[in-house]
């Protein structure tokens, strides 16, 4: 069902949620950026329709709401393991359609990855719907629309934001509330972006091999990536994590089990007990990185797992763009095919 | 809903010395196995990791280990009767049909004949079910020897090759780097030989390249890789290589599929 | 020709090298300027000066070969730059009404400097409002971070901009970036304690790199910010010596009620059969617990603060330098 909402009007709906689901949008965490009088806009828990920023795309993706940066797996104590509980609370998360596509390749990792069903993964992520914001510009690193995830449909509500007025779908029954059935209603579907700024184009994965494995382009990388695993944390699709043992007692009789998210480009990542590196140079560990979200992943998946967030570009401290990375990737590939 | 990273403790029914640095421990076990897979062992608060089984049978699963790390240090405090947490077993193994009726010839450097120690056994056992069977083993030095036991027991009547890169004034047996004594193989119907390498990476590198060399046939070489894991399960990501994960669709490949993965 | 020295010096002109010729001296507080300016000064140096103008090392300019005659015509000409310092006085058709207290020096800060921990133009503006005009021969710089490019070291006072880094350990990853960063660069005051980062705090300098670091934001800046307050370093031909720690985790209001407090106690001390004395030779002369009483008497400080027991000046005197020997 399709309403149309004045800002006042949304605000009321979003009360009436809040009720029921914990809200998470993204929000300005004043004087947060990591440079001096510098806010950052990161995804936070809502309060009221005026604490969502729309106007910029967060420094973080969403994943962080349930794919915790730390999350214990469990506690143990002399011969008990208890796993924790969670808020079970169900949560909404406001979200562009690039991100909705990124959690679907979570959803994939972590749900379709080998017979075991991450149990950790499922039982928050069971909690979350997703009301999609609708998003016709997009920013200056986007590359959505070049990557197929400009387009989401799997929302349970979506919402576009003008002037003084807001649109609501409600496709999921539960995202009704008191206040929408005094509210007009109207036919409302979603647009899509149709172009970028930034275009890239995915190489053909028939015609990549070893050779582009092998190729010099991610030798810049070497000397250009610092290995800071900024892309990595601020990626919607990056996955990866590592499992931390700790005690907590003085005795050592008390501890837990955690999982950290992990970066394919932060040192150790590939490191064997017993010191073998497997990527021990950046561009390695760049090559690695962009064959996994524009190759390897489509070979499992049937999709790639790169959605053109671009927030990889937004946060490299060194200016590395991982658009024109693809791209360059595309010319050695394509110039591999005019050698056979 | 289950949930797959709970360690389950079980009884340490034996630990056994087989260097400074390696020791056997022999854990209570009932489940299906195959040679070649791996557990998650761990200890609660100090650290988890994978670790090859090298032996089993109905009521025991066997794994050495290597004394490298936090977690290693603190298992060598464990002794009989202590608990070991683990869950698993994970990855594919070693396939027995793949040998079956074949001339088959088991090189290994190091810790790596941990993995490759159950299907050995086996086939040493049931001599039967393969055409021809050889083992080519190296070491660094004498004194690294693993499961010098087993090895003097399949050495009865078996052309069992041990080789060290380094020896000393009581080493009666080969020395030099494995790759120089392939020769010593059976090379006679070398298109249709089976091979299985397992070690250190440099060790699968130069052993492999110097089979083809030889004659084998690619698709007739299998390797086990070893990687990082945090979870045996296909969700962590250390262990991925292309578009294969290696807990899931190894840690055992065919040479065909291996030559591709590049970390 | 009569000029009156000390009443030029005082309007910020100087007595230079060539006979009947002066050099103005613009103040730039912060070394920060609004770019129009350039133009007065540029006219400045065409109508009156020799055509050109020299950058002082105190991050002000100085037009030479001006006419002593010229002085009350460039000081109506110059009181837009007068007005652009925002001084609580009333500005007048007189030039500037002292020059004792020397520019207030920064480096380019938070404002565009990644290291930044504060806006140093913002501050120098403010401190200049504090302190001038005033004759008494001080040296004040403000620099934006513990890599101190301004030389705040070299200063009467030296502001450092800090931040007190703040962990979430909830957002750390144990990448240990931090960590090695802090070990390599700066004092080692990061360590890892079972995958978490432990700070020590009588080691960081809250100089922000592990901010800089961070890639998930555990790090983040304080709400406030803390000033380093380094105090008497100074050049001259006596003795030469880096200036030393005061104060540290002081907030922007302790250090300025500290230099205004600090004129007051020169005011008091200073000895009026000399032609000038320097501030860093009183607090030699009266010591620095006398110093430390009385500027810090009346100031509510605040709860972070921390503050020298003692301080020892290093440094050198000349006339001690036995080093040398003839080759």
């Amino acid at each position: 069902m399709g309403y149309k909402l004045s800002n006042t009007g949304f605000n009321e709906y979003i009360q009436q949620l809040k009720e029921r689901y914990r809200l998470f949008a993204p929000v300005l965490e004043s004087k947060k950026g990591k440079f001096a009088q510098t806010d950052v806009i990161a995804y936070g828990e809502i309060e009221k329709f005026d604490d969502m920023i729309l106007e910029s795309k967060s420094y973080y993706s969403p994943k962080e709401i349930f794919f915790p940066i730390r999350e214990t797996l469990f506690y143990f104590m002399k011969d008990t393991i208890e796993t924790p509980k969670i808020n079970e609370k169900p949560v909404i998360i406001f979200i562009r359609p690039c991100d909705l596509n990124g959690i679907r390749r979570l959803d994939s990792i972590f749900l379709k990855n080998g017979e075991e069903v991450d149990f950790y993964y499922l039982r928050r992520r069971e909690l979350v719907k997703f009301i999609m914001i609708e998003c016709l510009e997009g920013f200056d690193t986007c590359f959505c629309v070049s990557m197929n995830s400009n387009i989401a449909l799997d929302y349970d509500a979506v919402i576009r934001v003008e002037e003084n007025v807001v649109s609501l779908k409600v496709v999921d029954d539960k995202l009704e509330a008191p206040v929408l059935s005094n509210t007009d209603k109207v036919e409302f579907e979603p647009e899509f972006i149709k172009e970028n700024k930034v275009k890239v184009t995915i190489p053909n994965v028939d015609l990549v091999s070893k050779e582009t494995f092998n190729n010099d382009i991610w030798k810049e990388y070497t000397s250009r990536c610092i290995a800071c695993g900024r892309c990595n944390t601020s990626c919607i699709t990056c996955s990866c994590y590592t499992m931390q043992d700790v005690k907590l007692s003085d005795d050592k009789s008390i501890g837990e089990r955690r999982r950290v998210w992990a970066g394919c480009h932060v040192d150790g990542f590939s490191d064997m007990a017993g010191g073998h590196n497997f990527r021990d140079k950046n561009g390695e560990r760049m090559r690695y990185k962009t064959m996994h979200k524009v190759n390897d992943f489509y070979k499992r998946f049937d999709e790639h797992m790169c959605v053109g967030c671009g927030r990889c570009d937004d946060v490299c401290p060194e200016y590395i763009s991982f658009s024109k990375c693809i791209n360059k990737l595309n010319e050695i590939v394509e110039e591999g095919k005019n050698y056979d | 809903m289950t949930n797959p990273y709970l360690p389950i403790p079980y009884k340490i029914l034996e630990v056994r010395q087989e260097t400074d640095i390696d020791y056997t421990y022999k854990v209570a076990y009932s489940g299906q196995l195959i040679g070649g897979q791996f557990m998650e062992i761990s200890i609660p608060g100090v650290g988890e990791a994978p670790i090859s089984i090298c032996g089993f049978d109905d009521k025991s699963l066997e794994m050495t280990i290597r004394k490298v790390g936090r977690l290693t240090d603190q298992i060598f405090s464990l002794k009989k009767d202590d608990t070991l947490y683990m869950r698993g077993p994970y990855g594919n193994g070693f396939d027995l049909e793949k040998f079956r009726g074949k001339d088959v010839a088991f090189i290994a450097g190091g810790t790596g004949l941990a993995p490759v120690r159950k299907t050995i056994d086996y086939f040493i056992r049931n001599k039967d079910e393969v055409k021809n069977l050889e083992v080519l083993i190296g070491f660094k030095s004498p004194s690294d020897q693993l499961f010098v036991d087993d090895i003097k027991r399949w050495s009865v009547d078996n052309n069992i090759t041990v080789t060290v890169d380094q020896g000393d004034e009581n080493w009666t047996k080969e020395t030099g780097l494995i790759t120089k004594h392939i020769t010593k193989l059976d090379l006679s119907d070398v298109k249709n030989k089976v091979a299985v390498v397992v070690g250190p990476p440099i060790m699968m590198k130069f052993t492999t390249l110097e089979l083809i060399k030889k004659g084998f046939q690619e698709e007739n070489i299998w390797v086990s890789f070893e990687r990082k894991m945090s979870c045996g399960i296909g969700k962590c990501g250390h262990c991925k290589i292309d578009e294969t994960y290696v807990c899931l669709e190894g840690p055992v490949f065919n040479y065909v599929k291996a030559k591709t993965l590049i970390d | 020709m009569s000029v009156n020295r000390k009443v030029v010096t005082k309007n910020a002109y100087r007595i230079s090298k060539k006979r009947n010729k002066t050099a103005l001296r613009i103040r730039v507080p912060g070394g920060h300027l609004e770019a129009e300016y350039l133009t007065l000064i540029q006219s400045v140096a065409n109508e009156y000066g020799d055509g050109s103008v020299h950058i002082t090392t105190r991050q002000g300019f100085e037009v030479p070969g001006i006419d002593f005659d010229k002085i009350g015509e460039i000081n109506k000409k110059i009181r837009p730059l007068i007005e652009s310092l925002g001084l609580d006085i009333e500005v007048t058709d007189y030039g500037y009404p002292a020059a004792g207290t020397r520019n207030i020096s920064a480096c380019i800060g938070a404002e565009v400097c990644p290291y930044g921990n504060d806006n140093t133009t913002r501050i120098a503006k403010r401190i200049e409002k504090t302190v001038y005009p005033n004759n008494f021969h001080f040296k004040i710089a403000i620099t934006g971070c513990p890599n101190d490019c301004i030389k705040a070291h070299m200063q009467d006072f030296g502001i450092i901009c800090t931040t007190e880094p703040q962990y979430d350990v909830s957002r750390c990853i144990s990448c240990e970036a931090c960590v090695t960063n802090c070990t390599k660069k700066v004092t080692g005051a990061l360590s890892m304690n079972e995958f978490n980062v432990e700070r020590d705090t009588d080691k960081c300098i809250g100089c922000g790199e592990c901010i800089l670091k961070c890639p998930t934001g555990a790090w983040t800046r304080s709400e406030t910010n803390f000033y380093r307050l380094v105090i008497m370093g100074r050049t001259g031909k006596r003795n030469p010596r880096i200036a030393m720690p005061f104060m540290k985790w002081a907030t922007e209001d302790v250090i300025i009620q500290v230099i205004k407090n600090t004129y007051d106690f020169v005011d008091r001390h200073i000895d009026k059969t000399l032609a000038k004395e320097h501030i860093g030779y009183i607090v030699d002369r009266v010591g620095y617990q006398v110093f430390k009483d009385e500027v810090l008497e009346s100031i509510e400080l605040n709860k972070e603060i921390e503050i020298a027991e003692h301080i020892q000046w290093n440094g050198y005197y000349y006339k001690q330098d036995n080093q040398f020997r003839k080759q």
